[in-house]
């Protein structure tokens, strides 16, 4: 089961089977974002950002293996 | 002490989704944080090239030179003050190819700072063309029938030139790369991290899945200080054998050590206000 984390507005999950761990996510997002042992991107507890810079950071990927949805909606907003 | 804010400028990378300059960067920021780098003893300097952004990105002061000029910059500043952290980003392409006889001649002279390659396999801001680098018969832009050159092999060339720290890293391996940079400012002399960059647009074979699959950490008890040893383990690069961590070290004295003024003090401490060169113009006029 992939990890989902609400943060503030948003829900993201890490496809953990899909991610390649380029570690964009990371880079742009580190307060949200790290590489676990297995070089697979990961939430991290607590994780707290700007809805903005969460949605630049499952952009960044180069497999789409972030998935934001709205947390009341639930209407997927990346990728669309 | 250093935070992350203070490293944040109001740019936003423009790097492709997945390039491996986002982790190299978040390394780096995370050796400045660790090390209290910052704008009082700390200076980048890059070439052209995608690696070159990373000074756009990053709140310190920095200088982008020519093409394949970083390390002239890099020597010029590091004499000017030789008390500077110096960081040195660059290309395969910028580094080996328009530069190469700079990164022979400084390796050479141990000049003290660090050269983080930015080694991606090809030039990826021209949009994929083969660099010095490049393997046989790969396929580029510029070489649609296969690659006709053989490459040149960092490492290998870092040693045989006179590199006195030379390492290598997959670049999302965020905290080997930021040990490495660490370790590299500390040591005294010519400092080489050989980062190996996948370039998700237009390299498809050096993937993070190629690395991931194909690297492996030196053990501990591998000897960096072996010569020999060194040559072998920088000539592996294949299948199950791309050996990752500090490949050879050396204890060697700086060119900057070796002036007698620098031991005392620094150029940036002359006053050269009042200087008259008149004197010295008449000669040639």
């Amino acid at each position: 089961m992939d990890q989902e984390v609400t943060i503030g507005e948003i829900k993201v999950k890490v496809l953990k089977d899909v991610c390649i761990g380029a570690a964009t996510c990371v880079a742009i997002a580190p307060n949200v974002f790290e590489l676990d042992e297995n070089m697979k991107a990961k939430v991290i507890d607590g994780a707290n950002d700007t809805k903005d810079n969460i949605i630049n950071a499952a952009q960044g990927c180069p497999v789409k293996a972030i998935i934001i949805t709205d947390a009341k909606t639930g209407e997927q907003i990346w990728p669309k | 002490m250093t935070s992350m804010s203070d490293l944040q400028t109001p740019n936003t990378p423009t790097w492709c989704p997945g390039c491996g300059n986002f982790p190299l960067w978040m390394a780096f920021k995370n050796a400045c944080i660790a090390n209290g780098w910052d704008n009082s003893n700390t200076t980048l300097v890059a070439g052209i090239g995608c690696h070159g952004h990373l000074v756009n990105f990053t709140r310190l002061t920095s200088i982008e030179g020519l093409h394949g000029r970083p390390l002239p910059l890099a020597n010029g500043i590091k004499l000017a003050n030789q008390n500077l952290n110096v960081f040195v980003f660059t290309g395969d392409g910028d580094c080996l190819g328009e530069g190469g006889n700079h990164f022979i001649h400084s390796a050479r002279r141990n000049h003290h700072y660090t050269v983080i390659l930015h080694d991606n396999g090809l030039y990826a801001l021209t949009t994929g063309q083969a660099s010095p680098v490049t393997d046989h018969d790969v396929k580029t832009r510029s070489t649609p029938e296969g690659n006709p050159d053989f490459p040149l092999n960092p490492v290998t060339m870092a040693i045989a030139s006179g590199a006195t720290f030379v390492a290598r890293v997959y670049a999302s391996d965020m905290k080997l790369l930021q040990n490495l940079i660490t370790q590299a400012n500390s040591h005294k002399g010519f400092a080489l991290i050989d980062v190996l960059q996948p370039c998700e647009t237009f390299n498809k074979i050096l993937t993070h899945k190629y690395y991931q699959d194909n690297t492996y950490y030196l053990p501990e008890n591998y000897d960096p200080t072996n010569k020999v040893k060194a040559f072998e383990i920088s000539q592996q690069f294949g299948e199950k054998s791309i050996a990752c961590g500090v490949i050879y070290k050396e204890e060697k004295e700086t060119h900057e050590e070796q002036y007698q003024f620098l031991k005392e003090n620094s150029l940036i401490n002359i006053d050269v206000s009042k200087r008259d060169i008149n004197k010295l113009f008449s000669k040639y006029l």
